[in-house]
């Protein structure tokens, strides 16, 4: 037995090891400074949990980048990008960031979440570059935990959480909720907190909250604990991701509750919409970043047909606009002040851009880089996703 | 507590107990002949779950059909993984096979996230899974009632098979001692392959109750069920089929003890108290709660 459990051990030994090496670092090449084209590095996961959320902003940087260089790229410098898989793990993640720098990257685009993010922001402060998140919405993605050249283009979980408060209290009239909590990552957990700290705010009753383990979720515990309650609440809020999430929605609904559902940008993956189909894609609100259409994204038609022509598709998930925002950003930036990573941070300080992902106006480095942005409002509809309306909150709660 | 909240809690247990007997009983089927703890054995029902995902998307077979062919791919995958990358091990250490089947695990998932999509997909169900019956003043969804009524079937199936057949003795011959079974004329080969096929038929039964559950199949499913088949496995007996059938069963007893009564600013530590729980049994009961025979730890 104690060589089985020896044995076992090891083999969790390996399990982390494969996760999180095979990626050496290669000896550092001569930053290519006289190079005719200039090195936009990814650090974000094509394997693993955050794939579903990093690949489609890979997509969208593809669109970006093809399309700045048709037009001749930037001062004359054609654009490149090069992604390495971070495969979800936060020590990958700072480790091929450092590999990207040592190639001569002159910014990194990060994995969308803090907690796998993260990591490869640090590697690019470290190096004196730009780091930048499509849409890491954790507050903990800014200057304040990470440096003064990283940014996250996503409005932060302070606003995601807001919004929907202030939308299921003051334009829905709901008064009681049921909270559920993934405690899997920074982003389940403070877009819970802000949430019910608004909710609360305005005068609303959490009857209960529950929290759950991504991978673990016992729905049958979360029914019974809902069916338990004193009343029934107005809705349910949940904060958790995919797979889970989807798992939760479904399960809910199949026990006959029929409550409004409520959440954040997790909610915006077209598997939910599969999974839950016609009969359960009913009563579904969420906030998020963009939303596939021209009525709610001037531009996004454009955008369409540029992604249809290089992946042969219509854009499927919505988050590949902040991808390609992510590069009309730093293009901006760099068009103006070159490549040298203060400059560029400076500039991205400074200026307030038009996005596909909407207006977006960053405050300075002391005052963590906190994004000012709105939230488009969706809903799902018939299992299909329906746009509401972009929201600022009236009242956002601090960080 | 009322009788309904105790029947609720009752068809809960039972429903999950089922569920994770079979998944832990498909681990323990693979480790009572070889010795090997195999780490692929979660990849063996995603391989099931996808297959019922291009079935259930991309044709209109039935679905008794689709599910057949859905056990058939766990089964062949199970096949295929011994043939292929275990049985040229075989004669070697137990730690060459151990790293064996994390490499198969990591290649199956690869294979899936860069094949088909790193992205879950929708597994469509059977409406009548999810139909509401209802019970003792309680609903569930018929597909509760399912996983028991077959795990019941599959369990006394396996054990006349186990008892009574040829196979069956020669099987358990050769998880008691491996050598003396060889001995006696016990064809390895064909018991290893049969106990690679019982363990994916099993991953195969499990993916569809799995998927009617989370409606979704994605590369990295496999994790979940693998360590609660550990978990399993632990606590019922390592040596043991009935031990792992058991451990099945109480873990899904704990589990929902520990949900139903943990206050809920403790309730993230439910998974904690779970392996607090195994760790316990690894220390004071290393052989679990029912005691197999005698273990070599070696296969020639």
């Amino acid at each position: 037995m104690k060589k089985i459990i020896s044995l076992l051990m090891v083999a969790f030994l390996i399990a982390t090891m494969t996760t999180v090496s095979g990626c050496r670092r290669e000896e550092p090449k001569p930053a290519a400074t006289e190079a005719d084209t200039i090195l936009i590095g990814g650090a974000m996961s094509v394997t693993g949990i955050q794939a579903p959320l990093d690949s489609p902003a890979i997509e969208g940087i593809k669109v970006a980048i093809a399309e700045i260089n048709a037009n001749g790229g930037i001062n004359g410098k054609m654009l490149e990008f090069r992604n390495m898989d971070s495969k979800s793990n936060s020590a990958t993640a700072s480790e091929v960031a450092k590999q990207l720098v040592d190639q001569g990257a002159v910014a990194i685009i990060t994995s969308s979440d803090y907690d796998f993010g993260g990591p490869a922001a640090r590697a690019a402060q470290a190096a004196g570059i730009v780091g930048i998140s499509p849409s890491a919405s954790s507050p903990l993605f800014g200057s304040t935990m990470l440096g003064d050249k990283q940014f996250t283009l996503s409005m932060w979980n302070t606003t995601m959480g807001a919004v929907m408060a202030e939308k299921a209290y003051i334009k829905d009239g709901l008064r009681t909720a049921y909270v559920i909590t993934d405690d899997f990552i920074d982003y389940t957990k403070s877009l819970s907190r802000y949430f019910v700290q608004c909710f609360e705010r305005l005068g609303g009753t959490v009857l209960r909250e529950d929290i759950f383990s991504q991978g673990k979720v016992d729905t049958a515990a979360l029914i019974a604990h809902y069916k338990a309650l004193p009343q029934k609440p107005d809705f349910i809020y949940i904060s958790s991701y995919m797979p889970d999430l989807g798992t939760i929605i479904k399960e809910f609904r199949t026990a006959g509750i029929d409550s409004p559902i409520y959440g954040g940008d997790a909610y915006d993956d077209p598997a939910l919409f599969e999974l839950l189909g016609p009969e359960f894609g009913n009563d579904i609100y969420w906030d998020s970043h963009s939303f596939n259409s021209e009525e709610a994204v001037p531009g996004f038609t454009k955008y369409n047909a540029a992604y249809k022509e290089l992946f042969g598709k219509d854009v499927d998930a919505p988050w590949s606009m902040a991808g390609y925002d992510v590069v009309m950003v730093l293009a901006e930036a760099m068009r103006a002040v070159g490549t040298d990573g203060d400059k560029i941070a400076k500039y991205m300080e400074d200026h307030t851009f038009d996005l596909l992902t909407g207006k977006l106006d960053w405050s300075d480095a002391a005052s963590g880089h906190e994004p000012n942005k709105a939230a488009a409002v969706i809903k799902l509809e018939k299992g299909k996703p329906v746009f509401i309306e972009w929201a600022i909150p009236e009242y956002l709660p601090r960080p | 507590m009322n009788a309904q909240i105790f029947f609720e809690f009752a068809i809960n247990v039972l429903s999950m107990g089922s569920l994770y007997a079979l998944i832990a009983l498909g681990l323990v089927f693979v480790f009572g002949i070889c010795k090997l703890i195999n780490f692929a054995y979660g990849e063996f029902i995603t391989v099931g779950a996808y297959v019922l995902y291009f079935l259930g998307v991309f044709t209109s077979l039935p679905w008794p059909l689709v599910f057949l062919i859905g056990i058939l791919s766990s089964v062949a995958v199970g096949y295929l993984s011994e043939l292929v990358a275990f049985r040229p091990f075989r004669g070697r250490s137990l730690d060459a096979l151990l790293v064996t089947s994390f490499a198969v695990s990591v290649i199956l998932q690869r294979l899936f996230q860069l094949g088909i999509s790193p992205r879950s997909k929708a597994v469509p169900v059977p409406a009548f899974f999810n139909m509401n019956i209802e019970l003792f003043g309680l609903t569930t969804p018929l597909r509760n009632l399912l996983i028991i009524a077959i795990t019941v079937v599959l369990l006394l199936i396996l054990t006349v098979i186990m008892k009574y057949t040829v196979l069956g003795v020669a099987m358990r011959g050769a998880s008691e001692n491996f050598v003396t079974a060889r001995l006696m004329g016990v064809p390895a080969n064909l018991v290893i392959s049969v106990a690679f096929i019982i363990s994916g038929f099993l991953a195969g039964v499990v993916a569809i109750f799995w998927t009617a559950r989370t409606g979704s199949a994605e590369p990295l499913m496999g994790m979940s069920p693998l360590l609660i088949g550990f978990i399993a496995v632990v606590i019922g007996g390592m040596h043991s089929l009935p031990g792992a059938v058991v451990g099945g069963y109480v873990y899904a007893l704990i589990a929902n003890i520990l949900s139903l009564t943990l206050p809920t600013s403790l309730l993230s530590f439910r998974d904690a108290v779970m392996f607090a729980i195994v760790i316990a049994f690894l220390v004071l009961k290393p052989e679990g709660l029912l005691r197999g025979n005698y273990q070599e730890e070696r296969v020639g």
